[in-house]
């Protein structure tokens, strides 16, 4: 370890000031810290600290996402293989959901990356850890037939007008990986929405899950209607049904989301908030309909959980701790209205064939008021508590 | 008498606890009087180097109201005065001469004591130089003699890592205790609270006379003047709670009942890097030299104080005014490859992302580590299960950013002191200093007003 820290230290020294690569500081800082712990000491009270820092933190996520990141490249492959109709196999399928998906996060992590370290070098600062889970969120939650430039041109703007010109990371309102999405999403919609790109074959249309829902006459039966479509509850559970690459499959989610609440990265109750916000509204299609209503209004409250990126987006985006709610109240009436907002933009608005994006952008930009509301609740709380005190 | 169970906060079970033995320690040959030790003094030097003072002898006295006055707990002479940038006083030194000469003051029996005016005890007390050990909340900074209180607030237990025994320390020591609580008595209108240790046992607490006694429980910080001053009587703007330090309840006693200034302090002597960690028995501003005879000082860290609230002064530093803790461990600084990555099975965290978070932990050994580097914050939930009083922190550090003072207040701040929000600094995953930024706030008032 001796020599990789001379090493390091040798390498340091170009970057040191006066040096030709000086104002690369902050790449050579995040190789050093990210090789070798910082190794810094606390001049002042406590001269302790807690063994966690912000790159276990972020890595955490990161780790997270694995399951999803797994499901995602193999059902990818699947997919191609079962709309081609050849026979399946598994490492086929593994082989060619990679050559699929692999090349999107290169480009998210790459194109992304780059404006990461363009601010850091010029607003001389620390290369931040948020983006390794940004890249990779962005990345799965692209369509897996997207164009490698449109992906580069909507993580750009994620990072740029997502992120950094608020400041960085820590200081966003909005979830950098959405606003990316939402970018792509509505500057390039032939390639992001439709019933053509959700399978990486040319030319090969299956409607997803909800675009089979949302397209149901009235009249029929929804669940009916999925079947004959091949979507049952079983394999929409599982993920082996077209989609965005890594939303899929709620059971990969589930594995994440239990990985991030035993670890306490996530916190839970923005999660709770999120699926009883959207059991809650599901429900009241459900069981308060008509009969002339919209088919997709009799779809069971439980179906619609393992449909669309409502798993994927309540697990990891509405959990975002810099975007979402600050207060633990305000993380669960934050999470209810995610969950109610994405029925309704699903069920109610045929112009968005999935809410879960836009409503939590949309709460995103609500999380401070909500934040202030529950603040200032305290203060009155606090204030009346001292005054009955005194 | 109420008990309040704290559920916020955690302790730190950091390895090498002092032995609960009193040990007197011989007249250390110096001693240091540092100027930074009392927040809200204006120092002005009474003394040059080389003048002979006695124990008693006030070595500096505030610019802004001269009675209150720091003297030297020694007879000696003046060996040097150090100062910083700026001409800032570090600290002055004072040379023992062992013969202990002191300025005598009035002295009163136990009933006399009883029958003393709040002008008497004011004024012995400022006189003698013994005031300030009185300290006031909001701020924490020195009393203000021309202020009343609504209440004062004896500190008699501590919950920091490998803190003193408050309640050990006072036993046998009943009558004095009680002595020193009617005195304080003179000087508030309004109640004294005693605060201990649910299950206290030394009778110099349970059967004091004259206050309301109140157990708390529970983990850090449960044992801090903040949160007592929390349940019982908070502070709004424009009142004031003063409180004492039990110790020190001790040493007005002492004042009052032997007419000399009462240097004597009892130091827990704490820390893996400390060879005998005992009780020691020694004077304010003896230097760690002393307590830290035959400990070996390479490599380690040694703070006046504990680990969450102490002052790095070195090996060759003094105690500080207000300390009844040593405490010396390793220095960190080792780089470890990929260190973020690793399992840590020997990784101590409040946080679930390592291995030994799940494990049963015993002691623990810790170092200077800082263990990541700056960053925004960024998981704001870690606070709230760390602070123990009704305090949105996340909130209060963002006014204090801001600036916005009403904010700040509205928020709470002046119930607030650093040493609540220790364990916050600890926890918190972007190393964000919440303790320096309330302080930060605090000052901002101050100077504004």
């Amino acid at each position: 370890m001796k020599f990789l820290e001379e090493q390091i230290k040798k390498m340091g020294k170009l970057f040191e000031k006066g040096k030709p690569l000086e104002k690369f500081y902050p790449l050579y800082e995040a190789l050093d810290t990210f090789l070798l712990t910082p190794g810094t000491t606390i001049p002042k009270a406590p001269f302790v600290r807690d063994a966690v820092d912000l790159k276990r933190v972020m890595s955490f996520v990161v780790i997270a996402l694995i399951p999803c990141l797994c499901m995602g490249i193999y059902n990818v492959g699947y997919q191609m293989e079962a709309a081609q109709g050849a026979a399946h196999s598994f490492w086929g399928a593994v082989a060619s959901g990679a050559a699929k998906v692999i090349p999107i996060i290169l480009v998210s992590y790459l194109a992304g990356g780059l404006w990461e370290v363009l601010f850091a070098v010029v607003r001389k600062h620390e290369i931040n850890e948020g983006f390794l889970v940004t890249g990779i969120l962005y990345a799965l939650i692209l369509p897996p037939t997207i164009p490698l430039w449109q992906a580069a041109v909507g993580i750009s703007f994620g990072v740029v007008f997502g992120k950094e010109i608020f400041g960085g990371t820590g200081m966003n309102v909005f979830n950098p990986a959405l606003v990316a999405r939402a970018f792509v999403f509505f500057a390039y919609p032939a390639q992001i929405s439709g019933s053509t790109v959700w399978v990486a074959l040319d030319g090969y249309t299956r409607a997803t899950p909800l675009a089979v829902a949302a397209a149901t006459p009235k009249g029929q039966s929804v669940v009916q209607a999925l079947q004959e479509a091949g979507y049952n509850f079983g394999n929409m559970f599982a993920g082996f049904i077209p989609g965005s690459i890594g939303e899929t499959s709620a059971l990969a989610c589930l594995m994440g989301l239990i990985f991030l609440l035993v670890t306490r990265v996530a916190s839970w109750r923005a999660v709770a908030g999120c699926v009883l916000g959207f059991l809650t509204m599901s429900s009241i299609f459900y069981f308060l309909r008509g009969p002339q209503k919209l088919a997709f209004f009799a779809l069971p409250p439980h179906w619609h959980l393992v449909m669309g990126g409502f798993a994927f987006g309540s697990v990891f985006m509405a959990t975002d701790p810099v975007s979402s709610s600050a207060t633990d109240a305000g993380r669960w009436i934050y999470g209810f209205l995610i969950g109610v907002l994405t029925v309704l933009i699903r069920v109610a608005n045929p112009a968005y064939p999935e809410g879960v994006m836009l409503s939590i952008l949309f709460m995103n930009a609500f999380a401070p008021l909500i934040d202030h509301f529950v603040v200032e609740n305290h203060i009155k709380r606090r204030l009346r508590l001292l005054y009955r005190k005194a | 008498m109420a008990v309040f169970c704290i559920k916020q906060g955690k302790d730190i079970r950091l390895k090498g606890a002092a032995e609960k033995e009193i040990v007197a320690m011989p007249l250390p040959s110096k001693v240091a009087i540092q100027p930074s030790d009392f927040r809200g003094l204006k120092p002005r030097l009474c003394v040059k180097v080389d003048d002979v003072v006695k124990a008693g002898t006030p070595i500096l006295e505030d610019k802004v109201y001269s009675p209150i006055k720091i003297v030297s707990p020694v007879s000696g002479k003046v060996a040097a005065i150090h100062r910083g940038e700026k001409r800032f006083l570090l600290e002055i030194v004072i040379e023992a001469d062992g013969r202990q000469e002191a300025i005598v003051f009035p002295k009163f029996s136990k009933e006399e004591i009883r029958q003393l005016t709040k002008e008497t005890v004011e004024d012995l007390l400022l006189e003698s130089g013994l005031w300030p050990v009185i300290r006031q909340r909001p701020f924490s900074r020195l009393a203000h003699p021309e202020e009343s209180p609504k209440s004062i607030f004896v500190h008699a237990m501590n919950t920091e890592p490998l803190a003193l025994d408050v309640d050990f320390i006072l036993r046998g020591r009943e009558a004095q205790f009680q002595a020193g609580l009617d005195i304080l008595k003179k000087l508030t209108q309004g109640k004294i609270y005693l605060c201990a240790q649910e299950g206290a046992k030394s009778q110099a607490l349970t059967e004091a006379q004259g206050v309301e006694i109140h157990y708390f429980s529970g983990p850090h910080p449960a044992g801090n003047a903040g949160t007592h001053i929390h349940y019982l009587d908070p502070v709004h703007k424009g009142d004031h709670v003063w409180y004492v330090e039990a110790q020190d309840v001790l040493r007005i006693a002492s004042l009052f009942l032997e007419g000399v200034y009462p240097a004597e302090r009892i130091v827990a002597v704490t820390g893996e890097g400390a060879a005998k960690r005992i009780y020691a028995k020694t004077i304010v501003g003896a230097p760690l030299s002393l307590l830290l005879a035959e400990s070996r000082l390479e490599g380690m860290r040694c703070i006046s104080g504990s680990i969450l609230t102490g002052k790095d002064v070195g090996p060759g530093g003094y105690l500080r005014f207000y300390d009844s803790q040593v405490t010396v461990i390793p220095e960190g600084g080792q780089r470890k490859f990929l260190g973020w990555l690793s399992a840590g099975f020997d990784k101590y965290t409040f946080s679930k992302t390592f291995a030994s978070s799940f494990l049963p932990q015993g002691e623990v050994s810790l170092t200077t580590d800082k263990h990541g580097s700056d960053r925004a914050i960024v998981l704001n939930s870690v606070y709230d299960r760390l602070v123990a009083l009704d305090i949105m922190t996340y909130f209060l550090v963002k006014a204090v950013y801001g600036e916005d003072i009403e904010e700040m207040e509205r928020l709470g701040i002046l119930e607030c002191d650093e040493e609540d929000f220790a364990l916050c600094t600890f926890a918190c995953p972007s190393k964000t200093d919440v303790g320096a930024m309330i302080r930060q706030g605090l000052d901002l008032i101050e100077r504004e007003g």
